[in-house]
């Protein structure tokens, strides 16, 4: 029984944004089901193929705001074939069939075509913002078509996509009266732009925040750019391979001094290193720096950059900058709140001496009391060094830690990194997301299932001895939702241990573990709310009609996910749904 | 990437390496501990996504004459010590083969067997034996 109207109730939900608590909300009671499902504006689906098109309209019918997610995370590591699925073109065929006056879409990890995003961008007359994350399928033709039909359009931004590059017309296709950019992203963008395309649309864009252009756009052309927009709160840097003239630097750094409000920066890909230092007059300003594909920026000019940057709270960068730039951080930039440390060589040459280890990784514990999230690529670690950072930063949210080296044991003592990982989680008590490396027994996951109550993603790679340590995490974390484990040694034993579970999580993946096709198939029995795909690029597609003996093949890739539309039409042959 | 291994072929006296029947082949060997030749082709390992890894795959020559070098294990046919060095320091394969008869005491060449000579080959990713020399020092 409601003791007010339902319009004043609605006006009530409208102060709850968070989707966790909206649904709670639509759990109260019928009538406050359909108050709240009535009203929602933006709904987030984790996993596009929980649920149809079709049934999220006819629950939402007010939907302007959605977020769809398609690949699974171990995607972005080759480790899912590009013909897997996460095709976007269904929901907007749907969505503009019904007439939903959609305003905003953000995708990760999906397949988007031309033919779509020009669908999307003749449906739907409010359309402001498009956001496309690890995404693929389309070319510039489809931009163009989103920059030329959406009126109203506000925010365009690409990030981390592969994008058929048809050579920069597209930017010449947002009309003259196209004057509410607020953001722009096109660094991926691999091919050339229209530098008077752009420059035209950032002069009469007085509200955009954020620029990000591709490595196409040179030093003469970034200086025009900020002068006409010296409003930029966010900019992007395109590439620079040779060191400026000093009549070109002058003006760029005076152009840069100009943006009073510019907070964070990135780009800087095959950029000579007197380019990073135009921008110092700034660098006290910034909030968010990432330099993580300035692969010819060496250390020490790295170094020299960020200790001028004392309000940083986000910093991305490679492990160039060493164990000894990592020690400059710590004592300058005490806001940290984000850190990531990506690595710059890949072929694990023994004389490299400018990689990160524990020691970077501590002195940043001990000098940023703010951080909470971490993802560290290192060559080495100790159970020392984590149990130390575990005492100096309790609050971490996000840990991850990467050892290039799998298997890798403490270097101090040879002994398992379970000791340093259990008293991370023991500490974090509002761990979120971990991920764990090096040689790790099932004891780490003992640890992770008795203490890591929060923990809702878990990323494990070359780790545990047998299947208790996949239960141990199973029966412990009571939050998990999304677990992805890959060449560990859990079979069918601790798959089918407790099939409810995976009715709480998001989804499940195994490659390269024990599990076999006949503990796949007995669990796609089991559990019918459930889409079992096995992931096979061999020549034999068709598991369904090998006899007995092969159901104790191997299973290569193994991705499980609840969902209330059972198996899905779209996948390619080398997917089979159980 | 795994560029080794020496032919079987005649054995050969180390220390007055004079070919017999079939020529005598130096071998140049390189490897990278801990990187299986398997996990490398997919690249799936370090996690780290594709615009990252093309960055850094397409790192310009110039950074190498900052930090690394390209080490090379050279075998002679018939020693079973071979001699390592720093290919970044060579600047074609002139002064390549100079240095390896140099280091070996012999005289090398590339190109066609010849059996006066010792012939530079290596193995390339496919597990083929190829001539040194035939594709640009670059």
């Amino acid at each position: 029984m409601n003791y007010f109207p339902d319009e004043v109730i609605e006006h009530i939900f409208d102060f709850i944004s968070s989707h966790k608590d909206r649904n709670s909300i639509s759990l109260v009671s019928k009538s406050w089901h359909k108050i709240e499902r009535c009203s929602r504006k933006r709904v987030f689906i984790g996993n596009c193929y929980a649920i149809n098109p079709e049934r999220l309209i006819e629950r939402f019918p007010s939907l302007r705001s959605l977020t769809l997610k398609g690949k699974p995370h171990f995607a972005d590591f080759n480790l899912v074939p590009h013909e897997w699925g996460g095709f976007v073109h269904p929901w907007i065929v749907a969505l503009a069939k019904a007439r939903v006056g959609l305003q905003e879409l953000r995708l990760k990890r999906m397949v988007v075509s031309d033919e779509s995003l020009e669908l999307l961008s003749r449906s739907f007359a409010s359309f402001k913002s498009l956001v496309l994350v690890s995404c693929e399928g389309f070319t510039t033709d489809g931009l163009a078509s989103v920059a030329a039909n959406c009126r109203h359009l506000r925010e365009l931004d690409l990030q981390e996509n592969e994008i058929e590059d048809h050579r920069g017309q597209w930017l010449n296709c947002f009309p003259e009266s196209s004057t509410a950019l607020t953001s722009l992203n096109f660094s991926c963008l691999k091919g050339e732009t229209n530098l008077a395309a752009l420059e035209r649309l950032v002069a009469r864009s007085p509200n955009l925040e954020s620029l990000k252009v591709n490595r196409a756009v040179p030093l003469d052309a970034l200086t025009r750019l900020m002068s006409c927009a010296p409003q930029l709160v966010d900019l992007g840097v395109g590439s620079y391979e040779n060191e400026p003239d000093q009549e070109s630097f002058m003006k760029l750094m005076a152009a840069i001094k100009k943006c009073t409000e510019l907070r964070s920066l990135s780009g800087f890909s095959e950029v000579a290193p007197l380019c990073l230092s135009a921008f110092y007059p700034i660098c006290q300003n910034l909030t968010s720096l990432n330099l993580s594909y300035a692969a010819e920026i060496q250390g020490n000019h790295l170094i020299r950059f960020i200790q001028f940057c004392k309000r940083l709270q986000r910093l991305w960068i490679l492990d160039s900058i060493g164990d000894k730039g990592l020690e400059v951080v710590a004592s300058t930039c005490k806001e940290l709140q984000e850190l990531r440390v990506f690595p710059s060589d890949l072929h694990d040459e023994e004389d490299n001496d400018t990689a990160v280890t524990e020691i970077g990784l501590v002195a940043i514990s001990a000098g940023c009391p703010k951080l909470h999230s971490i993802l560290y690529f290192c060559k080495q670690m100790t159970n020392a060094a984590l149990i130390t950072v575990a005492k100096n930063c309790p609050n971490f949210i996000r840990f991850r830690l990467c050892i290039l080296e799998p298997n890798k044991p403490d270097h101090t003592t040879s002994q398992s990194l379970d000791e340093g990982f259990g008293a991370i989680v023991q500490a974090c008590k509002g761990l979120r997301r971990l991920s764990v490396s090096g040689l790790l027994t099932d004891k780490v996951f003992l640890y992770i299932g008795m203490y890591a109550e929060q923990l809702e993603m878990l990323s494990i790679a070359f780790a545990g001895d047998t299947d208790k340590g996949m239960l141990y995490v199973l029966n412990g974390c009571k939050k998990m939702r999304k677990l992805e484990i890959r060449d560990s040694p859990f079979g069918n034993a601790a798959l089918l241990a407790d099939v409810d579970k995976y009715r709480t999580m998001r989804s499940l993946w195994m490659s390269s573990c024990e599990v076999t096709l006949g503990g796949c198939k007995r669990l796609a029995r089991n559990a019918p709310w459930l889409n079992v795909e096995i992931i096979n690029e061999n020549e034999n597609n068709d598991l369904m009609e090998r006899n007995e003996e092969d159901e104790r093949e191997k299973v290569d890739r193994l991705y499980l996910y609840r969902t209330v539309v059972g198996a899905r039409k779209d996948a390619p042959p080398c997917v089979t749904i159980l | 990437m795994e560029i080794c291994n020496s032919y079987s072929s005649s054995s050969v006296d180390s220390t007055n390496p004079s070919p017999s029947e079939s020529s005598v082949n130096l071998s140049l060997s390189l490897t990278f501990p801990s990187t299986s030749p398997q996990r490398a082709t997919k690249q799936d390992w370090p996690p780290i996504k594709p615009r990252l890894r093309d960055t850094l795959k397409g790192r310009r020559h110039l950074q190498r004459e900052y930090d690394t070098c390209l080490f090379v294990k050279v075998y002679m046919e018939g020693a079973p010590i071979g001699r390592k060095l720093d290919l970044s320091t060579f600047s074609g394969y002139e002064s390549l083969l100079e240095n390896l008869s140099h280091m070996f005491d012999t005289s090398i060449i590339c190109g066609k067997r010849d059996r006066k000579h010792h012939v530079l080959t290596y193995q390339d990713t496919d597990g083929d034996w190829m001539m040194v020399g035939d594709i640009p020092w670059e």
